[in-house]
């Protein structure tokens, strides 16, 4: 089972096979998928190119997880997308199965944020980044899937500054017996963790139902996320996230303009703004550092009109991505890799330090050796 | 006496109403409770309805477990089913709410709800009612069966339509969902003995659950076919061998034959049975004549015949209805989709659970609304008109009128289980 790599950096023409022999190294870089899953460095000995190889030990999982894995694998597979993270191999070892993905220098944005931004990407880096997410997710809409957990932690950088959309195990089709549905009904199972970033109109469950427009609201929360450190909603019980998206109330991007007032406000009377959400979940030096900077209008109100309540009113992909907010980008001298320069980026080196860690993956794989490895193809 | 404000739920049921029967509990507000009684006249006061005001209930968020309860979404035949919000994951659940004490009043009761519960624990299907959760309140002897949230059932579509069937197209998308559930129910050796439309929920996506294995058999593993002694289902959807009284009989073959009236129940609007009561229903069943409308063409017609055999070894199995004609070809969607009719008068089936949420986290609307007896009957007149109405224009306008009319024949539709909760007052020395 060979594949295509898809797109960066005129690796085009390498075909990636599905042998685990053929991968060495597996350096571990963190878990994925809620625990799910182990994420490893690794090398690709035949080419010698550095990939990703996700690992999910599915024997002592639940059905419901691994019928995730197998979906986000299925889905991922149909598409085809420089801004859609690929699968450029799959194949059990062991008692895991194992996907490949080309490695994304620079990880997650939720990474990159927790480890280095504390207080919310540059503007203009949201701007590169978001440019990206739209081309990926307008593909992934035409492709006829509701992505349905657009966060962060979905939203990889690679060491090129490109970002690529993941994730698609919450996806959903549109497309039901072989017609494009207007709305769409079922409430994706195993989304505890997306809750903060999806629409009202998902979460109320009722038979006004929902479209790819849902996308867009998540996308709009993702917004706040990138700009303020922080998801919306962070400490904020689920109910009270659901009857404050109900009510309309969004939450914003926070800088000057914030209102001095809301931030004594009581949470009680009733007008518990969503910013406030936000804010009980930042400190006190951070919120100095909010109220210090500016945001263009434009960010503003891309933000807003992404998170209107009224899904008809929100704009589509093709429609935000000629919004005026991203007439920075080419006037930005800067690139993202520029802006992520002090960011240490995963690479070859990380293979070379595995050390002790390496040799530990190497016993389990020949600890594995006398199973019968079989082919998971499909 | 006369200004006494009654405060009455009628949702509550928590209130000992063992004596009262159906009766609605009341509780006096201003009540000193030490009253003399040789002081009060007994004789019965006539009060103007003007006078009874009753208090509005007020949205009290309550929770069971992680759950936090909604209103109700239907009686079953066991106790009230309501809706549910799951505060973790946010997703919309119905609660089964069953008590012992009426377990214990019905005949077999507690055994077929453990029995449900086992059964429901062990399958996973696309079409079968998932049960995800069950919780215990030992104080209050009441048990909550927390299952997938449907929105409607086939029954409730029916019946809002004036021909009270659906077009070829959409019936033919349930009947496939059926024999789907079926198939899989059948192939875990469970027979379901009381498929009908009012067991045939939906999913707000518009996937069919077959819902309610109250009455349904597991094999034994070892049983070397599927002979079965004891039938418990609806009446109309009965068997010959069943309404004859055999005292074995093939268990597979009892849902094919449900199904199949079920099947001519939604595409006619009609039932190949009838009785004016059981007995004559019986008798007609067991004779096993019926006639199918003219209106419906040969690939549906054979199959309604080849399901509704009085021959047992003739009747189709499930692999034959797959393979049969019209299971295969979809039938163009011409007809307009009969639509879930809406939940006291909300079309949308918005989540209940929300004003509950609303009180719970802003605390909005303090003051009590207050309405009179007079004002409830008033109500009641008009909503009573609307039915009638809505009744009467429905006989001119359908050449089925005779359902209509008949209300001796209408009975014997309703979902008549033999283990339903029936509300008689206890009587009790006093």
């Amino acid at each position: 089972m060979y594949s295509r790599v898809a797109g960066e950096e005129g690796k085009s023409s390498i075909m990636y096979d599905s042998s685990p022999n053929s991968y060495h190294g597996m350096a571990h870089l963190g878990t994925c998928c809620s625990g799910t899953g182990t994420i490893h460095l690794a090398l690709h000995k035949p080419t010698d190119t550095m990939v990703v190889v996700k690992k999910f030990y599915i024997d002592d999982r639940t059905p419901e997880d691994y019928n995730l894995v197998e979906r986000e694998i299925i889905v991922t597979r149909q598409l085809q997308h420089p801004n859609v993270l690929p699968y450029l191999a799959t194949f059990v070892s062991g008692h895991s199965v194992c996907v490949v993905s080309p490695p994304m220098g620079f990880g997650s944005c939720q990474d990159l944020i927790e480890e280095h931004f504390p207080v919310g990407l540059p503007e203009v880096a949201v701007a590169f980044i978001l440019k990206d997410v739209l081309q990926g997710l307008e593909y992934i809409h035409k492709r006829g899937f509701v992505h349905r957990a657009i966060k962060a932690s979905h939203i990889l950088i690679s060491s090129m500054g490109q970002a690529c959309l993941s994730g698609m195990r919450y996806a959903c089709e549109i497309v039901k017996n072989g017609r494009w549905q207007k709305n769409i009904y079922c409430f994706p199972s195993s989304t505890a963790n997306n809750l903060k970033w999806l629409s009202p109109e998902l979460l109320l469950q009722d038979l006004h139902g929902y479209n790819e427009k849902s996308d867009i609201y998540s996308l709009g929360i993702t917004i706040c996320e990138l700009a303020n450190g922080v998801a919306p909603f962070t400490g904020v019980p689920a109910t009270l996230m659901l009857t404050e998206k109900v009510r309309g109330r969004a939450p914003h991007i926070i800088d000057c303009k914030l209102p001095k007032h809301a931030e004594h406000e009581n949470t009680n009377d009733g007008d518990a703004g969503s910013s406030n959400s936000t804010l009980a979940a930042i400190g006190e030096s951070i919120l100095e550092h909010f109220s210090s900077r500016k945001f263009s209008e434009s960010f503003h109100s891309i933000t807003v009109q992404c998170l209107h309540r009224d899904p008809s009113n929100r704009p589509s992909t093709s429609q935000l991505s000629s919004h005026p907010f991203f007439k920075q980008c080419r006037k930005s001298d800067e690139t993202v890799v520029d802006i992520f320069k002090s960011v240490p980026k995963i690479g070859r080196r990380d293979v070379d330090s595995a050390g002790d860690y390496g040799v530990a993956m190497s016993a389990e794989q020949l600890a594995n050796l006398d199973l019968q490895s079989c082919h998971w193809d499909f | 006496m006369d200004n006494r404000i009654a405060i009455c739920d009628p949702d509550e049921d928590e209130v000992n109403n063992e004596l009262f029967g159906d009766i609605e509990p009341v509780t006096w507000v201003n009540d000193d409770t030490n009253y003399d009684l040789d002081e009060i006249n007994m004789a019965f006061h006539r009060v103007d309805s003007h006078q009874i005001i009753y208090e509005e209930k007020k949205k009290k968020c309550k929770l069971i477990g992680k759950y936090v309860m909604g209103d109700l979404l239907g009686e079953g035949s066991y106790g009230k089913v309501k809706e549910m919000l799951d505060s973790d994951t946010l997703c919309r659940r119905a609660v089964k709410i069953l008590k012992k004490k009426k377990l214990r009043r019905i005949p077999n009761g507690e055994i077929n709800v453990q029995r449900e519960i086992q059964l429901l624990r062990t399958l996973k299907h696309k079409n079968v009612i998932d049960l995800v959760d069950v919780l215990y309140n030992d104080e209050k002897e009441k048990m909550y069966l927390v299952m997938e949230f449907c929105v409607g059932g086939l029954q409730d579509m029916l019946e809002s339509m004036p021909h009270k069937k659906f077009p070829l197209w959409q019936g033919h998308g349930y009947f496939c969902q059926l024999i789907d559930g079926l198939e899989y129910l059948h192939s875990k050796g469970i027979v379901h003995k009381d498929i009908k439309p009012g067991n045939l929920l939906l999913t707000l996506d518009g996937t069919l659950k077959i819902s309610d294995l109250g009455v349904a058999e597991a094999l034994d593993m070892f049983a070397k076919d599927d002979t079965c002694t004891t039938g418990q289902g609806s009446p109309a959807f009965q068997p010959p061998e069943i309404a004859n009284g055999c005292e074995t009989f093939a268990g597979f073959k009892v849902d094919i034959w449900s199904s199949g009236v079920t099947l001519y129940n939604i595409t006619t609007g009609e039932y190949p049975f009838e009785g004016d009561n059981i007995y004559k229903l019986y008798e007609n069943i067991g004779k096993g004549e019926y006639t199918i409308p003219a209106e419906v063409e040969d690939p549906l017609k054979s199959l309604l015949q080849g399901m509704l055999q009085k021959d047992i070894d003739k009747r189709f199995t499930l692999q034959q209805i797959r393979q049969h004609p019209w299971t295969i070809c979809r039938p163009p969607k011409t007809l307009e989709e009969v639509p879930i009719p809406p939940l006291r008068g909300d079309e949308w089936h918005t989540m209940t659970v929300l004003p509950y949420l609303m009180e719970h986290h802003y605390g909005v609307d303090n003051d009590p609304t207050y309405y009179t007896e007079h004002q409830l009957n008033e109500e009641r007149k008009l909503q009573e008109m609307d039915r009638t109405s809505g009744e009467q224009k429905n006989a001119c306008n359908s050449h089925y009128n005779k359902h209509i009319t008949n209300h001796g024949k209408r009975r014997w539709r309703k979902p008549t289980s033999c283990i339903s909760v029936k509300k008689f007052p206890s009587c009790k020395p006093s």
